[in-house]
């Protein structure tokens, strides 16, 4: 779901995230920990990480996948939210959370109801009303004030659109359209029925509302850009406080006005979650592995590479000791290099730049089979029916193209492009690992006559820079997973104008129809059709050159639980995690 | 000095003012119209012309500031105000103040154990003039500030941490919550910064040293038949001092600028670790912020040093 | 520390042999150093890293290893890690491979040695010039040209330099390219020389201000002004002959300043770009795995000091060789 290591704050989340997911991948094979204890209540769970702060608190603005689940588990409930399971068909299936069902569509998918829940109440015990989950709602289109989340809302709500593009509702502080606003998000006279009317079928809204910017603000406790500093909590927990930089805490206590009986969705087994910010990414390896004191309750996001031999056997199996308690599983996430279309418009140079790059290289460099598989297009095979083999290496380009890039051939499609040999520069986030994965581009690449400048950017300005059309070259690192398992939320996102990370600037009147056509699809397996076409479609315009469907190795301390890569958001599921009781 | 510091503010903002990365962008977001960017532009005070800007911040030093007062969402930076800084959502000085104790502590720690590692040593030096233990000193002396700082650190973790686990990863917390796992933490950095130093003190204590004691004061008072220990303590240390102490005040307030490598390779909560953050997300208001504390450190230390020599050496006579 | 290790020539004791009359200085020196053995020995190690760095590419073909081209059999495919103990020493690669790449760790040290050198040795001699010409100039004119060199050098020395070299490096990159440097690594390199040298010179000039002012007053200067010599003249042809020694006491100890300086900041991030290593970037990468491959930061880190230490073994020979009052024993 979402942005690998995107939205424009992430300064060190993304580096580490991204450094730890390049040095590896693996297999399979989750677990309960703690010998197989039962969950009890009680007790703290901490949460280590490198990051200096979140990205985001703010509902509206939270954007990476790992933040959506540790929130969406611990104080923000939203309508319809994932099911807790290791398994994807499963953990990709919706159910009710603060609306009694999973919503109902009339009008051809044009129009979704929701009920609000009896006895759901923010924490100071006011009730959540349709009114807070509309204002929730309406807080995105105020894109001077919410930046960096999801903006659905924006492109899925029956509101017009201006002449530049944006949206003719200007959020609630400026108030400007919000008659616009008010008539496509309607309440029912009791408070507890929500209805958003929609500019075209979407089949699948009731996927979308599971995003915590589809989570209900109290009008009253807004404070705009900084809401994210003292957000009101629906879940089960509160932020006590919450001290950014390295040595701060955030410390999330139970919210007693919240009433487990108004929510069989979060189990909130622990008494307290305590996130300790900018440990060394080594310190956190060390007392995970030692896992002694309050870190055998301890949880982390990645593996250092020199930790891998350690705690695996293979990139599938643990060592003994750490049974139980290590996972090495496919993330959400594609790796690929974006080629931007609009300094690369002849396709003969993009296929050369594909079939040149050595990605048996790459792969390796990110840590061979812990660093998960070559991929063929955007959409991974464990997004379900929305996969098909794109045949990108096997035929797309003309020929079968070798993992480690066939230089040769690359060359033949130079001399028929009509063009000279380009010159082309290649944005990276800088980290130690990325540089080696720039002088393998430059290097390969340069086999087949195409000169490549590595381009290095402080990881806290990159997505700044590549979204800047001024600033951007033409070969992008990026990654990205979906919001969630639709297709809907990959290909209109990476390859239309409209989509919120089109970093190859693509812009086809032929694709864009397509993809209109298929995202009101109603009938799923159709739907699920057109996208495995759209992605096929995709590569062979060779947009983007995919690298890697990413695999991730992660350990937590040895009694906690449960112990597995949650594929909703390919993150731990945070909103059934316990403490064993010794 | 005043004129030092106004000059300072002055070329700090201009530098940076230079910087490519858009502040105003990097809060935008990725629906970022154009409209939205001046919005930005304007709410942190970037489409004034440098010198206004300048001037706001003088103001803000002085009599606080507001950004983007003619928003709905002002947001208020009272004086002494250096900044704020809107990635953080915080204002500079609270960042600064925030990273302040790791700083002080490392820098207070290493200056200590290096003033006195470098003085005795160098001493003991000196009065062996010539001798083995006099070769010894001074060859370690070389190899000590020969070292990289983060070579020594790096070597540091790895045969203390790693191989011979005689401590644990460096963890930073605040003396007055663990002071067992502070001093854990703090005891390597200290090492390693006071190596550093100290091999540069033992070679300038030996060398005052040594032109001292060819005085004939210190004659004087040999043949006046004081014993050794004084007329190495009373008089030629004394003597020697001025130097040192130069010397001392003014690497303790560089220290305190933050020790950035050592800061980043220990993972310490320090204005060294914030400044390389700042840079790294374009955080300017920080940088800003942070080059000026620190060079205020220095120049306030030049003075307090100017001040100090009158009082160890009556000779020097206060010209200003 | 760049601060630290200029305060040792900024230090109180380098007073200039002044008894140098009748034999030339150069003569004098040389002679001394001879004598020294140690210093002889690491003079002839500095000519030989000079020549391993000039001659790399040549030395580097006869070993048959290049720093950029990638061996996917020495490194394993599970994790990356080279294949083989110690970082994957083998006849291949005498010193091993780079975790994830395979490249050649040798042939990388050869070429990260070329690029510390070409840095620190121009930034030293640009240091060297500017520190020598504000130097006579702010101490023959004394006056207001001397109030306004002291109070830059001041605002200077008051900088965190490291700070304002990281903060800066993106843009003035930039504005190298702009102004015609080649994009990429040249500009980077100039940058890097540049900034070194702009906060090296107070330094060197306020040693060379502090000699100017004492031997400005004796005869033969004044003579000379009598004589109705251009100030031209006198500063450069009377004054600096009589300031060599400092500078080149304050030169050679420099230099290794410089290359950890230079070391320090591409550790930071501030860098050659890839494929291109230097090595502070060697030791930053070892960070991720030295508890594995050891090797990644002894052998980098060994030749960084060995370096450092030969340079001032050498220069503190020099100051001997000038002035034996003040040196070692």
């Amino acid at each position: 779901m979402n942005k690998t290591s995107k939205g424009l704050r992430l300064a060190a989340v993304g580096a580490v995230v991204a450094l730890a997911l390049a040095a590896c991948g693996g297999g399979s094979g989750s677990s309960d920990a703690g010998g197989g204890a039962e969950p009890t209540k009680g007790g703290t769970l901490y949460y280590l990480t490198n990051a200096e702060q979140f990205d985001q608190i703010d509902p509206q603005r939270i954007y990476t996948g790992e933040d959506l689940a540790f929130f969406n588990g611990t104080i923000y409930r939203t309508l319809t939210a994932y099911k807790f399971s290791p398994d994807a068909a499963e953990a990709t299936s919706i159910v009710a959370d603060l609306a009694t069902d999973t919503g109902t569509a009339t009008n051809g998918g044009k129009t979704w109801e929701f009920t609000i829940r009896d006895g759901a109440t923010f924490q100071d015990g006011s009730p959540v009303t349709c009114a807070d989950v509309a204002y929730g709602t309406s807080r995105t289109f105020a894109t001077d004030v919410i930046t960096g989340g999801p903006t659905y809302a924006i492109s899925m709500l029956d509101i017009p659109t201006l002449e530049d593009g944006s949206s003719a509702y200007k959020g609630p502080y400026t108030g400007e359209g919000q008659e616009l606003f008010d008539k496509a998000v309607t309440c029912s006279a009791d408070g507890k029925t929500i209805t958003f009317n929609l500019s075209r079928p979407v089949p699948d809204f009731n996927y979308a509302v599971t995003l915590t910017a589809f989570a209900p603000v109290p009008k009253a406790s807004d404070t705009g850009e900084k809401y994210g500093d003292a957000p009101v909590s629906s879940g089960p927990y509160k932020i006590e406080s919450n001290k950014n930089g390295k040595g701060g805490k955030m410390i999330l206590v139970r919210n007693d006005k919240w009433d487990p009986a108004s929510d069989d969705y979060r189990k909130a087994y622990p008494d307290i979650w305590e996130v300790d910010y900018g440990l060394d990414v080594k310190v956190i390896d060390q007392r995970l592995i030692t896992s002694s004191g309050n870190d055998a309750t301890a949880l982390a996001l990645g593996l250092e590479p020199e930790q891998l031999g350690v705690i695996y056997k293979s990139a599938t199996e643990a060592n003994p000791e750490f049974a139980g308690r290590a996972i090495s599983e496919l993330d959400p996430y594609v790796r690929y290099l974006a080629i931007n279309v609009q300094k690369v418009p002849n396709l003969k140079i993009r296929q050369a730049i594909a079939v040149a790059l050595d990605r048996d290289a790459l792969r390796k460099n990110a840590g061979g089979d812990f660093a998960g598989d070559y991929a063929d297009g955007v959409i991974k095979p464990n997004m379900g029916v929305d996969y098909a083999p794109t045949g990108m290496w096997d035929s797309l380009l003309g020929a079968k193209i070798p993992d480690a890039g066939d230089p040769e051939l690359a060359k033949k499609l130079i001399a028929e492009s009509g063009e000279a040999a380009p010159t082309i520069t290649f944005d990276y986030p800088q980290s130690p690992t990325a540089d080696k994965a720039a002088a393998i581009v430059v290097d390969s690449l340069g086999k087949a006559g195409i000169t490549a400048k590595p381009n290095p950017i402080e990881p806290g300005q990159y997505y700044g820079v590549v979204f800047d059309p001024e600033q951007a070259h033409e070969l992008i690192n990026a990654g990205w997973g979906p919001d969630w398992p639709n297709a809907s939320t990959i290909i209109p996102e990476l390859f239309t104008p409209t989509g919120g990370f089109n970093l190859s600037q693509y812009d086809n009147a032929e694709f864009n129809a397509a993809v209109e056509a298929a995202k009101i699809e109603p009938d799923r397996a159709k739907q699920a059709k057109m996208w495995q076409d759209l992605n096929t479609l995709a590569m062979k315009d060779v947009v983007v050159v995919p690298t890697r469907f990413g695999r991730e190795q992660r350990i937590v301390g040895k009694q906690i639980g449960p112990v597995y890569l949650w594929p909703a958001y390919g993150s731990w599921p945070y909103g059934e995690m316990y403490a064993v009781q010794q | 000095m005043v004129i030092l510091l106004l000059l300072l503010t002055l070329v700090v903002f201009i530098l940076f003012s230079l910087l490519p990365a858009d502040p105003a962008r990097l809060t935008c977001g990725k629906g970022c119209t154009p409209a939205v960017l001046e919005a930005n532009r304007h709410k942190l005070g970037l489409d004034l012309p440098v010198i206004q800007q300048y001037w706001e911040f003088m103001k803000g030093l002085f009599v606080g500031r507001i950004y983007a007062a003619d928003s709905p969402d002002p947001v208020v930076c009272n004086a002494p105000c250096l900044g704020y800084s809107f990635k953080r959502g915080e204002e500079v000085l609270v960042l600064i103040k925030d990273r302040l104790p790791a700083t002080i502590w490392l820098a207070l720690g290493a200056f200590i154990l290096w003033l006195a590692a470098g003085i005795s040593v160098g001493v003991y030096a000196a009065l062996r003039r010539g001798r083995w233990q006099d070769k010894t000193v001074m060859g370690i002396s070389l190899a000590g500030y020969s070292l990289p700082s983060f070579f020594l650190g790096l070597m540091a973790i790895f045969f203390i941490v790693i191989r011979l686990q005689l401590l644990p990863y460096p963890s930073y917390v605040s003396p007055f919550e663990n002071p067992i796992q502070f001093f854990q933490t703090m005891l390597l950095p200290w090492i390693v910064l006071a190596i550093l130093y100290a091999a540069f003190y033992m070679r300038l204590t030996r060398n005052q040293m040594l032109e001292v004691l060819g005085e004939d004061y210190i004659r004087t008072a040999r043949a006046k038949g004081l014993p050794e220990r004084i007329v190495i303590r009373k008089h030629a240390l004394r003597a020697g001092l001025t130097p040192i102490v130069t010397a001392a005040g003014l690497d303790l307030a560089g220290l305190l600028g933050g020790a950035i490598i050592t800061e980043s390779i220990f993972s310490l909560p320090g204005l060294g670790s914030l400044a390389v953050n700042s840079v790294n997300d374009a955080d300017l208001p920080v940088i800003v912020g942070i080059t000026l504390v620190t060079a205020t450190f220095i120049i306030v230390a030049n003075l307090i040093v100017d001040l100090l020599y009158a009082v160890i050496d009556p000779r020097v006579r206060l010209v200003s | 520390m760049l601060a630290l290790e200029l305060a040792v020539a900024d230090g109180p004791a380098t007073p200039v042999a002044n008894e140098v009359a009748s034999r030339s200085l150069r003569q004098i020196v040389w002679a001394r150093l001879r004598r020294d053995k140690l210093a002889m020995i690491c003079l002839l190690t500095l000519i030989f890293l000079y020549l391993l760095a000039i001659f790399a590419p040549l030395i580097c073909d006869l070993l048959g290893v290049d720093p950029y081209s990638f061996d996917k059999e020495s490194i394993s495919d599970s994790g990356g890690g080279p294949v083989g103990p110690w970082g994957g020493i083998s006849t291949e690669h005498p010193l091993g491979v780079e975790w994830g790449t395979g490249r050649d760790i040798f042939a990388q040290l050869l070429y990260g040695l070329r690029i510390s050198l070409l840095i620190a040795t121009t930034a030293t001699i640009l240091t060297v010039c500017f520190g020598t010409v504000l130097g006579i100039v702010s101490g023959y004119a004394r006056g207001k040209t001397d109030a306004v060199i002291g109070r830059i050098m001041d605002l200077i020395l008051a900088f965190p330099f490291l700070l304002i070299i990281l903060a800066l490096s993106g843009v003035l990159t930039q504005r190298l390219t702009q102004l015609g440097v080649p994009d990429g690594n040249p500009s980077r390199i100039l940058y890097l020389i540049i900034v070194l040298s702009i906060f090296g010179w107070p330094y060197l000039a306020r040693i060379v201000r502090g000699q100017v002012l004492s031997v400005r007053e004796r005869e033969f200067v004044e003579s000379s002004v009598a004589m109705g010599a251009s100030r031209f003249r006198i500063l450069f042809k009377e004054i600096l002959p009589n300031l060599w020694a400092p500078i080149l006491v304050y030169a050679t100890l420099t230099l290794p300043t410089y290359i950890g300086t230079e070391a320090a900041l591409s550790f930071l991030g501030v860098g050659v770009l890839p494929p291109d290593t230097s090595f502070g970037g060697m030791l930053g990468n070892s960070v991720s795995y030295f508890s594995v491959v050891p090797s990644y930061l002894f052998i980098p880190g060994t030749v960084l000091v060995v370096l450092v230490v030969t340079f001032n073994l050498v220069g503190d020979a020099v100051r001997d060789a000038l002035d034996p009052r003040a040196g070692r024993v």
